[in-house]
Order: C-alpha cells, then structure tokens, then sequence
C-alpha cells in the first residue's frame, strides 16, 4: 500500500492509487422487455412525454419483469462471464455485490450469488450500498485486494433494477431509468500498469435522491414539503438539486483526473449516463471530444450502477478486445457520492452484452 | 448579452426578438418549470461561467430577475 503522504486530500475526493490487478472480462446483462417512449403517452400524454425527453434524451429502456430481480440479471452476467474466461467458479476469492436493489434488506444478496454461481467458500462475499458512484468504487476495492493479496481473482456484481421502486406516475424518473445488471472480473497481474482513483461523498446531499422508507428510519415522516403526496416507498429525485450538484463537483471531478493519469491521455471517458443534456453540457464544459465520451442513456436509459460497464460492452466493444485503451470513468450522484477511475483495460477476451 | 438571449429564446421556446429585461414569463405565458430552470442553469454556466441555484431562478418573474441573479454571481466569482 501506498504511504498516507502518497494519498493527499484534494477538494475533490480522496486519490488513491492501485498497483497489481487488471480486468479481465465484462459481461453485462439486460431485460428482453424494451419499453419505448410511445408506450408513456397513454399515462402522461404525448406532450408531457416530449418536454421531459427533449432534456433527458432516453428513447428506450429495458424493464426487468416482476419476478427478476438485480441478482438474477447479475448472475447471468457472472455465468457467462466465469464460462468465456473459463475461470473456474471455485478459482474466485471474493465477489462483491453493490446495488441499491438488492433481493433482501438481510442477508447480503453476494452470499447468495457466491452460492448460486458454485463459487466456494473460501470466499470473501459482501454488499456495497451504492449507486451511480459504483463502478469506480468497485474497481478500488478490488484492486485494492488484490494489491493485499487477499484476493487473486475478484468478481463484481454490479447493477440495478431500479423500475422496481419508481413511482410510476411521477415522469421524471419514470422515463429515466432502466435496468441492467453486470459483472466484471478483476485478476492479479503484477505487470499491470498502475489505477488511479478519486473518491468522494457528501451526505447534506442525502434527501434530495432517496427512498424515504423500507429501511429503519421514516424520513417520509420529517414533514419535508416536497415529498407531500408522494408514494414513501417509492423513489424521490429532486432534480434541481441534482444537477447543481453535479455541475458543481463533476468538472472538478474530471480536470482533477486527467491530471492525475501520469501525463497520459485518456481513450476514452465513460461518464455514469445520468441525464443526456447534462453529459452533453459536461462533456462541452472539460472540452472533450464527444467522440471520446460514449453515450448509451437514449438505448438504455440511466441504468444506475451498471452504467458504465455498460457503456463499455455496448459501445467500446471493438475497441478493447483488439486492444489496449486507457479509460477514465467518472460516478455522481445518490449519496451524495462520486468517484472516477483512471486505468488501462484491454485487449478483453470478454466482453459482451446479453439479454435475459 | 446576444448568447444569453438566444439560448433564453430557445429555452422559452419564443422569438429572441421578444426577449427583453421586462419580458415577463407569465404574461407571455411562456413555461418557466423545472425543465426550463436547469437549462437556463446549463446556459448561464456556458455563457458566463457561473452557477445560479435552482430555487432562486425558481423564483424568477421577468428576464431582469435572471440578469440580477447572473450579475450578482459574476460579482461574487470578481
């Protein structure tokens, strides 16, 4: 491990840096069911549909059926990943879980996927409670084990089937999200080059992405204004906010990364696909090639914390299985919480999306 | 304050020419939502290069509103 004094505080996160791991496969796995836009127009009108698309920018999103939930999607993801890296499924020491959706409020759902996907157990299985910060989150606990030594091969579970708790009648994250679960395999490789990681938080942000019951505490009872006839199950988005916090933090997030990355440019910059104005505006904000920063939220809508493994089996494809590509990848938003990820990824063996 | 007009217009989905500090929402009956509120951020950050919150333009009657709220952080950022 790095000493403290090669780790400063910034105002923009903790840095980290990671020496020894690599990834080694992705596969990302998403619902068969396509809803389309048409599709809302019974519900709120044509019109209404269009205001809120012109800034959200999502043509179609897949919708996880009932009887599916994040930790089948990840699981099939798991499986088909395992097989086309033919990695044995006793040969992974540690799967790690994060989603905001998981099967159960107790037990942890990656004890669960660690027993379905015939992993063994001398296995270190947990969940992690984040969202559209937890690709890059993933990545540093990961290589983190295995720069320790406690793992040699990691597999994250990553995803969400966020239909499940939006109020469907509120358009604003009814049109939004869809759903996806992923999985991402992480090996030792001692010539692997160097990860850099940001990592941050700020917990005033809480209320303004939240679901205000299900756990322990009723925030749905504070007598806050705006969730006044609301659904307190359901999940509660205050927009504005929203997107103040992410102009504030994420240039800073971004111009902080690319100083960071050894004095290499970057390939390719995979932003968590929150909302498409906004990522258009960002990206023109940190003068990126648009080029150079993928989209998928009109295919798929914000897919929460599968975003970004998303993007890269969906439009990196040809990219990093031929070669080797450096990425940064930035996470923002629920928490709040934010992250980025500076690492070189490919050539993949695998490296696919399927459908369930 | 050509740039900012023009974006304005498109935002409010009216002619730029109408665009005046006295144009009032209301009575042009022109939407100014949420929708409208976070473009009208994303405009003023591109143009000027400050950030307006979102429930003071909330506020916000009359394109003078905007103009003070865009020259009052202007003068804080100075």
């Amino acid at each position: 491990m790095q000493p403290a004094a090669a780790t400063p505080e910034h105002g923009v996160g903790r840095e980290a840096r990671t020496a020894g791991g690599r990834i080694a496969g992705v596969v990302t796995c998403v619902p068969a069911d396509v809803r389309r836009n048409e599709d809302f127009h019974a519900r709120f009108g044509e019109d209404a549909v269009a205001d809120v698309v012109k800034m959200i920018g999502v043509q179609t999103r897949r919708r996880a059926a009932d009887d599916v939930t994040t930790r089948d999607l990840c699981r099939l993801a798991a499986q088909r990943l395992l097989a086309g890296l033919e990695w044995e499924p006793t040969s992974v020491d540690a799967l790690i879980f994060v989603s905001q959706t998981p099967d159960f409020r107790l037990p942890a759902t990656a004890c669960a996927l660690q027993a379905e996907l015939g992993i063994g157990s001398s296995c270190i299985a947990f969940d992690v409670n984040l969202g559209c910060s937890a690709y890059p989150y993933a990545l540093w606990l990961g290589m983190m084990m295995l720069q320790t030594g406690s793992a040699r091969r990691v597999l994250l579970a990553i995803g969400d089937t966020i239909s499940k708790i939006v109020d469907p009648s509120d358009r604003a994250t009814a049109l939004l999200f869809g759903d996806c679960g992923t999985a991402t395999a992480l090996e030792s490789d001692p010539d692997a080059a160097p990860a850099h990681f940001i990592l941050g938080s700020d917990g005033q942000g809480a209320t303004n992405l939240i679901v205000p019951t299900g756990g322990f505490r009723d925030y749905a009872a504070s007598g806050d204004p705006r969730l006044e006839g609301r659904s307190a199950c359901s999940l509660y988005m205050d927009g504005g906010e929203i997107f103040n916090f992410t102009l504030r933090s994420v240039p800073p997030l971004v111009a902080r990364t690319l100083a960071l990355a050894d004095g290499q440019a970057h390939d390719f910059h995979l932003f968590h696909q929150a909302n498409q104005f906004m990522l258009k505006h960002l990206i023109k904000k940190a003068k990126l090639p648009p080029a150079q920063a993928p989209l998928n939220i009109e295919e798929f809508g914000n897919t929460s914390s599968a975003s970004i493994p998303l993007l890269m089996t969906t439009r990196l494809r040809d990219a990093l299985t031929s070669s080797r590509r450096r990425l940064a990848m930035y996470g923002f938003g629920v928490g709040y919480s934010w992250a980025s990820a500076s690492l070189d990824v490919g050539p993949l063996r695998v490296l696919e999306n399927i459908e369930a | 304050m050509n740039t900012f007009y023009e974006g304005l217009a498109e935002i409010l989905e009216v002619d730029a020419s109408e665009l005046a500090p006295n144009f009032s929402f209301a009575d042009a009956n022109a939407d100014w939502d949420s929708l409208a509120i976070v473009s009208t951020i994303a405009l003023v950050d591109d143009t000027y290069n400050v950030m307006l919150d979102g429930k003071s333009l909330a506020a916000c009657e009359k394109v003078a509103d905007i103009e003070a709220l865009i020259d009052a952080a202007r003068s804080r950022n100075a």
